[in-house]
């Protein structure tokens, strides 16, 4: 038994059919053909599988793509291209906040709103609440450090480039 | 050696590599999607030790006509194989599917293939195993109580393997010793986790006869060796392709037996076979590692000398010995290392691996090391406490100064800066010394220091292996190098890059020699099409990987300042290469672009000096010295813990490291900190936990915890660059290292806040309780 839906992947509608237990990781991954979707633990512990759905970050491979019928879903390849131009994957490069890069584009999309948040509300926030904001997931190679500094990078220059920096 | 005025080594470069990995468009295991495509999951034991009867798979025809199972009965005797000669040794083989016994949970049992992996995954829970149990060894002394049976057939014990190992005169250190300190120290099992699992397609093409396996591993040529040899097909015609691979730190150096059995599956259906790993078989059935029990007896004279070392060292090895480096592996290395960075001429060691009904034994970053160093380190500060002398005085006191520096086990040390690195150490922890005295008398918050002193033994040469008689044979790494029409560089390098950063720093390596920028070389590895080498393992990527392109590079830069030297009429002497132009040193003005060069060797080769053949390409091989490089470091912790709760806080944790020729910082420190998150780990909090009848308990990442970002700290790292004469770059290996101290390190650093010896990991703060409240004076 397969059900009808419709999603908004990266800005593009597929209307698709799939069976019922079919998690949104496999989905994007197999009938969306986008593959930076990595699933690293399929129980939720990892954060590798996070997405956007309706602009949020959310665990694909705990949410079933027929949860998902009707809504808007991002993924890493909508950020930044195949050069991987957005502030925070190139903070990412500069910082070595990834080694493998599996869990990489889990990491960006759960970081990139907490970046914008923090850029939107006018603060710097301090070293504890960065690593709070990643502690959904999980980087075996880097140890954060690389990943705590380029969140600060990116913060930094979005508050100076809208002159609230301190 | 280190090349003299480099202009790309050295350099603090963004990694190539980053942009693929960062927009989602790299390419693993999983993302590799061959048409007409079956897809296996494996029935696994749920068992740890029962006599396997029967495997019914009656259900899964029933119900889902069409899916193909497979058992040990299909697979018969095809197995996994890895002895170490030794004649100590009991021998023992792992079928690919288990025929008569299942040996721990997790053991492949049956292989079902379906048209999807959903499909596959229903219908392998029809497939219903029947056992006979057997008796469970889940412990040590389970597995030396000779009342229990062997877990093989024939075996006299569960003893894999005990051996000797043995230098100088201990009898006289004993009788000439004022102190005589034994203690014993424990490490948990652990492993290593990489985020990706492990995952294998394979395809055979029946006209060609080629087979092709892709395989998320650490060492494609091995595990094409392997096939080669358990399937009997000749080795020209089997491919094996590494993708981008998600994390190894040595889980994925080994051959396993789910590599073969894909590429017999693949042969037998006649379509592609795909596995791929979930998170539950991964910390099941991957390999362990660690899970060592040491007992060390010291002979230290009454000025604090170290005067010799005994050591009683067991390894629980589990079920089966792994392919290439064995069940005697983990255990010989602790052996062998033990000695470390002290200065001291008699040694004896007894070495054991147990068999036990738990998941087989293999390599994790440091290899036997973090827990040698734990036992070694813990040691030390155990002996100075005894004794009655400041820990970092003790250590400076025997430290090694003089090299090269013969141990007492026939080891050559190259220079390194042991003495240097340990006093820079302790000038960065004054402060922190000083606030852990202050807080001695504090009934709720201690600070503690503790330092862990470690060489480590890299890119160790053939010589090394064919000494311990591992079936893993040799240790060399090659490289070929072309350069294109264009001026564009090709290297296929026989290792495989999984974080390591070496798209970009062999390039880097290779530019200098070149006289290219290192955007303009394309590194290819991860593939048997590269010349045959070893594999990413064993700290040996940037020594002996680095010294092949750089070998390779050098002969071509050669021959592009003889073509250079003919089109600009100049002497070859005077020709330098760099900017991507061939030009005179002394009139850089005159010069033209590398690319002219590389069509003059590749396309008009008219323009070629007379005589010499048309051509731009280059191999090169480096093994590794006799006695390998020694990379050394000093970890620091400082640690704040809360008396009343066990709560502990890493205030700070500092790396001083030597690893010779520094290719790229921005790698290095990313490897350090990498594997001092990891050791931290190895610390405080990853366990892998049997019950009594061999069930594991931690099989999934709620209960296999791993070092999250709140609780770590930044991590500070110093260098030292003493570049050795044995490698050609003047690098020692690096990728392990970070992962050694941090155990011992934080084990000294509680036993100094509590005044209390840390005898055991992990450091939870359950643990941290029970020792607060023992402790004295707390």
């Amino acid at each position: 038994m397969k059900n009808k839906i419709e999603l908004t992947v990266n800005g593009k509608g597929h209307a698709l059919a799939v069976e019922p237990r079919r998690l949104l990781a496999d989905v994007l991954r197999e009938d969306c053909g986008l593959h930076g979707v990595h699933i690293g633990c399929a129980h939720g512990a990892c954060g590798c599988c996070t997405v956007h759905v309706d602009g949020a970050p959310r665990l694909s491979c705990l949410t079933f793509a027929v949860q998902c019928d009707g809504k808007t879903i991002e993924t890493v390849e909508s950020l930044g291209g195949t050069d991987a131009t957005h502030p925070l994957q190139q903070a990412f490069r500069k910082h070595h906040g990834l080694q493998c890069g599996y869990c990489t584009p889990g990491f960006l999309m759960a970081l990139v709103p907490f970046v914008d948040a923090k850029v939107r509300e006018g603060t710097m926030p301090p070293e504890a609440e960065i690593r709070d904001a990643m502690s959904g997931n999980i980087c075996r190679c880097t140890g954060y450090q690389g990943i705590v500094e380029a969140v600060q990078d990116t913060i930094g220059q979005g508050l100076r480039s809208q002159g609230t920096g301190q | 050696m280190k090349p003299e005025n480099p202009r790309h080594l050295g350099a603090r470069i963004q990694r190539l590599e980053d942009p693929r990995l960062l927009s989602g468009r790299a390419r693993y295991i999983d993302d590799i999607r061959p048409n007409n495509c079956l897809h296996l999951k494996f029935v696994r034991s749920q068992v740890a030790h029962a006599k396997l009867l029967e495997v019914d798979t009656s259900m899964v025809e029933d119900m889902f006509p069409g899916t193909i199972v497979f058992t040990g009965k299909d697979t018969g005797a095809l197995s996994m194989k890895a002895h170490q000669d030794y004649p100590e040794m009991q021998y023992a083989e792992q079928p690919l599917l288990a025929t008569d016994r299942v040996r721990f949970v997790g053991e492949p049992i049956a292989a079902v293939l379906a048209e999807d992996a959903y499909q596959a995954e229903d219908a392998a829970e029809m497939v219903f195993p029947d056992f006979d149990f057997l008796p469970v060894i889940a412990t040590m002394e389970q597995a030396q109580d000779p009342a229990l049976p062997p877990l093989f057939d024939g075996w006299k014990s569960n003893v894999w393997v005990e051996r000797q190992m043995a230098g100088g005169d201990l009898a006289a250190a004993r009788a000439g010793a004022a102190h005589v300190i034994r203690r014993t120290y424990r490490n948990q099992r652990q492993t290593g986790v990489p985020m990706e699992g492990r995952g294998v397609i394979a395809e055979y093409d029946q006209s060609m006869r080629v087979l092709t396996v892709w395989s998320s591993t650490q060492m494609p040529h091995l595990v094409r060796t392997y096939i080669a040899e358990e399937l009997g097909l000749p080795e020209s015609r089997i491919r094996v392709i590494a993708p981008d691979v998600g994390g190894g730190f040595g889980v994925k150096g080994q051959v396993f037996g789910e590599e073969v059995l894909l590429a017999w599956c693949a042969m037998k259906t006649g379509r592609p076979v795909k596995w791929i790993e979930d998170r539950r078989e991964n910390l099941l059935a991957s390999i362990h590692a660690r899970d060592h029990l040491h007992t060390l007896e010291a002979y230290v004279s009454a000025e604090g000398r170290l005067l010799g070392l005994w050591a009683d060292i067991t390894v629980d090895v589990g079920a089966y010995s792994t392919y290439p480096f064995t069940a005697a592996g983990d255990p010989g290395m602790a052996a062998k290392v033990m000695p470390g960075p002290y200065d001291f001429q008699a040694y004896e060691a007894t070495f054991r691996g147990l068999a036990s009904n738990k998941c087989p034994l293999g390599t994790y970053r440091g290899v036997a090391r973090p827990s040698a160093v734990f036992s070694q380190e813990r040691l030390m500060d155990d002996i100075a406490r005894e004794i009655g002398m400041d820990p970092i005085e003790f250590r400076l006191k025997n430290i090694i100064r003089e090299f090269p520096y013969r141990n007492v086990l026939g080891f050559t040390y190259d220079p390194g800066s042991y003495e240097e690195s340990l006093l820079r150490m302790r000038d960065l922890l004054q402060d922190d010394i000083a606030a852990a005295k202050a807080s001695r008398t504090d009934p709720k918050t201690r600070i503690g220091v503790g330092v862990a002193c470690f060489i480590e033994q890299t890119a160790h040469g053939t010589p090394d292996f064919t000494r311990r008689r591992v079936p893993i044979e040799t240790g060399y790494v090659a490289a070929r190098i072309e350069m294109m029409p264009d001026g564009e560089v090709l290297i296929d390098l026989g290792l495989q890059s999984h974080g390591q950063g070496m798209e970009t720093t062999m390039a880097q390596v290779a530019a200098d020699a070149l006289g290219v920028t290192p955007d303009r070389v394309f590194v290819r590895h991860g593939d048997t099409s590269a010349p045959y080498s070893v594999g990413t393992w064993g700290s040996r990527g940037g020594p002996l990987g680095g010294g092949a392109v750089h070998v390779a590079a050098t002969e071509i830069g050669t021959k592009l300042k003889l073509i250079a030297a003919n089109l600009l009429q100049a002497s070859p002497e005077h020709v330098e290469l760099a900017d991507n132009r061939a030009f005179l040193r002394d009139r850089p003005e005159t010069g033209v672009d590398i690319g002219y060069v590389a069509r003059s060797a590749l396309r008009n080769i008219d323009r070629l000096p007379e005589g010499m053949s048309p051509g731009l390409a280059a191999e090169a091989s480096v093994d590794g010295p006799k006695d390998g490089t020694y990379s050394n470091a000093v970890h620091a912790a400082v640690v704040e813990i809360d008396v009343p709760t066990g709560k502990m806080k890493i205030r700070r944790f500092v790396v001083v490291e030597d690893c010779g020729t520094i290719i790229n910082p921005l790698v290095v420190d990313g490897q350090v900190r990498g594997g001092v998150v990891q050791g931290i780990g190895s610390a405080l909090c990853e366990h892998f936990v049997y019950d009594e009848e061999g069930q594991p308990l931690t099989t999934s990442f709620a209960d296999y915890l791993m070092p999250q970002a709140p609780e770590m700290p930044m991590i500070e790292v110093h260098h030292i660059e003493t570049p050795t004469p044995l490698t050609p770059l003047g690098a020692k290996g690096l990728g392990e290292g970070g992962a050694i101290g941090p155990p011992a390190a934080l084990a000294n650093a509680v036993t100094n806040a509590l005044d209390f010896e840390v005898r055991e990991t992990p450091l939870t703060a359950s643990a941290i309780w029970h020792m607060a409240q023992d402790a004295k004076g707390v």
